[in-house]
């Protein structure tokens, strides 16, 4: 198993390092840092422009080679992401940006994941029953409705909501107010701050677990060893629960794990709609400032996101089905 | 059995999205129609019967016929078109003048609902066909030729599928200024990994049958074979997969133009309608409604379709009465594949 997983994970290493390499050429030949300094009052010339650059490496009169090489050595012997066209720390912004992130993804991960697959064996039990056609047209509705729409619509409603309350339950913007301390406080303002975005995550991306999920099921509820189970005497929620539900979890737990890198670029929408100050943000505002590194670490950080999607995709199907033996 | 059977591989390429799957690839057997004693239904009619059955499938596929129609004439039922600016009404709300209210600049939202929803759905389908056809070509030549162009090709769409595409979309787009058609060529370049990976398994499978072997041995040109024999046996696959395409392409659309990477001003689709109403979400709520509805309409109702098409064209399916024995037996060989 370990061997295995070294040689899995050399794969991807070499993999993300190819993408981030390609990412810094690209962002290279189509962001151009000048365009910061051009607004500036008063103007400046072309050569004290580059001069500013310069110190952040970003200056177009050196070769690419030159910058492209110490930017890698940059990483690989201080772990330093370089610096944007006016001087903030790529590291800097990274490391806290990752922390709001996860708190809306991983949160919402596990929502879509566990409303999905409960309301998957609710409905598998109850197949072409009235709850389990009911669910499905509203899955497939929900699944095809744009984060956007769903974003937006979940902002238009929490408004209309707070406004009847007359306080503000549930806020629209931001990860969290400023000026609250103390845990407790602290805490019940992050939940306000995350219920909504949450919810719009949740409501897009549950039904696509719940309608996977069915399937598999059904195509297992009725074989032999479920039947068999029945026969040794457990109810057919028990058969269905432990011998149904275990043998079709394999594939679902492989499409989960490959969703944490879209769930993360799912989430740039939701963060630009709810004004959270993380990774999907930051991803645009790279773009529009013409930020060459930290646009190329955000690339790089979903190289990553991708390859420990695949690994734990890799080790569930290894957890979930006994058959499976890695040599 | 052999004789009885003169394969599926006789028909000409199908075109992916040309033919919305309601007519058999192949011609219609008139024996087949003719025989109503022992109701056998041909291809077409089989194909039909199951996606009618399908309701939500048929609630899409009107729906989709509608918003069609809304494209291409809703503009005879404004005087102003979506670039006109209307001073003496600045967002105002919908009226009998402004079917759907006006924007903060003045521009008629009902004119620029039209338009936006015609890029919207010009920019889908063109992406979604340009993907299948090269998803279905790469793929399959990636299965039928083997060796080392298969491992090439699959490295090469493991390494795409690793590189961030959003963020890459995003860089050359937001370069492009928001011209519709480079953003196509963008979503198209970044879009057809997936399916071909898709068509590429399925093929593996079919290159080994007898028919393919056949054309090989008889020295038809590998780019024949592909084309003639692999391609036509994953149709319905890739009819499926274009319709979906067309899902997955909208929302990629107007995700990019809503955070204004996209189509950009003065240019106009339902993205960047939507990141208009997003601002003034409470105090013009029509600016949204229009564009997110129109817009949940356009993908749901495609989902639908989509669904329906998966249903009517698996050949697994026992829905919608039986083919006649040969076509069954033709289904048989051609099995799996939808």
């Amino acid at each position: 198993m370990l061997r295995y997983l070294v040689r899995k994970c050399t794969g991807w290493l070499l993999m993300i390092v190819a993408a981030t390499n390609l990412t810094y050429f690209l962002a290279n030949a189509f962001l151009d840092p000048r365009a910061n300094y051009l607004q500036l009052r008063p103007p400046r010339s072309p050569e004290q422009i580059s001069r500013s650059l310069a110190q952040y490496n970003l200056s177009p009169d050196t070769p690419l080679l030159e910058r492209w090489w110490s930017w890698v050595t940059g990483i690989v012997l201080r772990w330093d992401w370089g610096a944007s066209p006016i001087g903030d720390s790529v590291n800097d912004q990274i490391s806290f940006r990752i922390l709001v992130s996860a708190q809306l993804v991983i949160g919402a991960l596990i929502l879509t994941t566990a409303i999905g697959i409960g309301l998957a064996v609710y409905t598998a039990s109850r197949q072409y029953r009235f709850a389990d056609r009911f669910h499905q047209g509203l899955s497939i509705i929900t699944l095809n409705i744009p984060i956007v729409v769903a974003g937006l619509a979940v902002v238009l409603l929490a408004i209309l909501l707070n406004q009847s309350l007359g306080t503000t339950l549930l806020f629209v913007a931001g990860a969290q107010s400023p000026g609250v301390t103390g845990f407790w406080p602290l805490l019940v303002d992050r939940v306000q701050h995350l219920v909504l975005p949450t919810i719009a995550l949740v409501i897009t991306g549950y039904a696509g677990t719940h309608l996977l999920q069915r399937a598999l099921l059904l195509d297992n509820i009725n074989s032999d060893f479920v039947r068999m189970a029945r026969a040794k005497g457990l109810t057919r929620r028990q058969a269905i629960r432990r011998h149904g539900l275990r043998t079709s979890l394999i594939p679902v737990a492989t499409s989960i794990a490959f969703a944490i890198p879209a769930l993360f670029t799912g989430a740039v929408l939701t963060e630009t709609i709810f004004a959270w100050e993380g990774m999907g943000r930051y991803f645009i505002q790279t773009i529009s400032k013409n930020d060459v590194h930290g646009a190329v670490a955000v690339a790089a950080f979903g190289a990553l996101m991708t390859a420990i999607g695949a690994i734990l995709a890799d080790v569930a199907v290894v957890a979930l089905d006994p058959r499976v033996r890695v040599s | 059995m052999a004789a009885e059977i003169p394969g599926p591989t006789m028909r000409g390429p199908i075109l992916p999205g040309t033919d919305l799957g309601l007519d058999g690839p192949r011609p219609d057997d008139p024996a087949g129609s003719t025989t109503p004693a022992r109701r056998h239904l041909t291809r077409r009619r089989l194909y039909l019967r199951r996606f009618l059955r399908n309701r939500g499938a048929v609630v899409g596929l009107v729906v989709l016929g509608l918003l069609v129609l809304f494209a291409l004439f809703g503009s005879l039922f404004t005087p102003f078109d979506y670039t006109d600016v209307d001073f003496t009404a600045l967002t105002a709300p919908p009226s009998p003048e402004h079917l759907f209210g006006t924007n903060g600049t003045g521009n008629d939202t009902f004119a620029q609902a039209v338009h936006g929803l015609q890029r919207s759905l010009i920019i889908a389908v063109t992406v979604s066909l340009l993907t299948t056809t090269i998803a279905a070509v790469v793929g399959a030549a990636a299965a039928y030729l083997g060796g080392r162009v298969e491992k090439l090709t699959l490295g090469f769409i493991h390494f795409l599928l690793v590189v961030p595409s959003f963020l890459i979309l995003a860089l050359v787009s937001q370069k492009a200024g928001g011209d519709w058609r480079v953003l196509i060529v963008v979503l198209t370049v970044f879009g057809w990994m997936l399916s071909a990976r898709v068509v590429w398994s399925l093929s593996t499978s079919l290159r080994e049958r007898e028919f393919v072997q056949a054309a090989r041995f008889m020295g038809v040109r590998p780019f024949q074979v592909v084309l003639r024999h692999l391609v036509p046996n994953i149709g319905s696959l890739l009819i499926v997969s274009f319709t979906l395409g067309v899902v997955a392409t909208v929302m990629a659309e107007t995700g990019l133009s809503f955070v204004g990477f996209g189509v950009q001003l003065p240019d106009v689709s339902l993205g960047t309608m939507l990141s208009d109403g997003a601002n003034t979400i409470y105090s013009a709520p029509w600016l949204f409604y229009f564009p997110a509805g129109l817009l949940t309409l356009l993908t749901v109702s495609m989902a639908l379709i989509g669904d329906g098409l998966r249903d009517a064209l698996d050949p697994t399916s026992r829905s919608g009465g039986r083919v006649s024995a040969r076509r069954a037996a033709r289904d048989l060989e051609s099995g799996g594949m939808a």
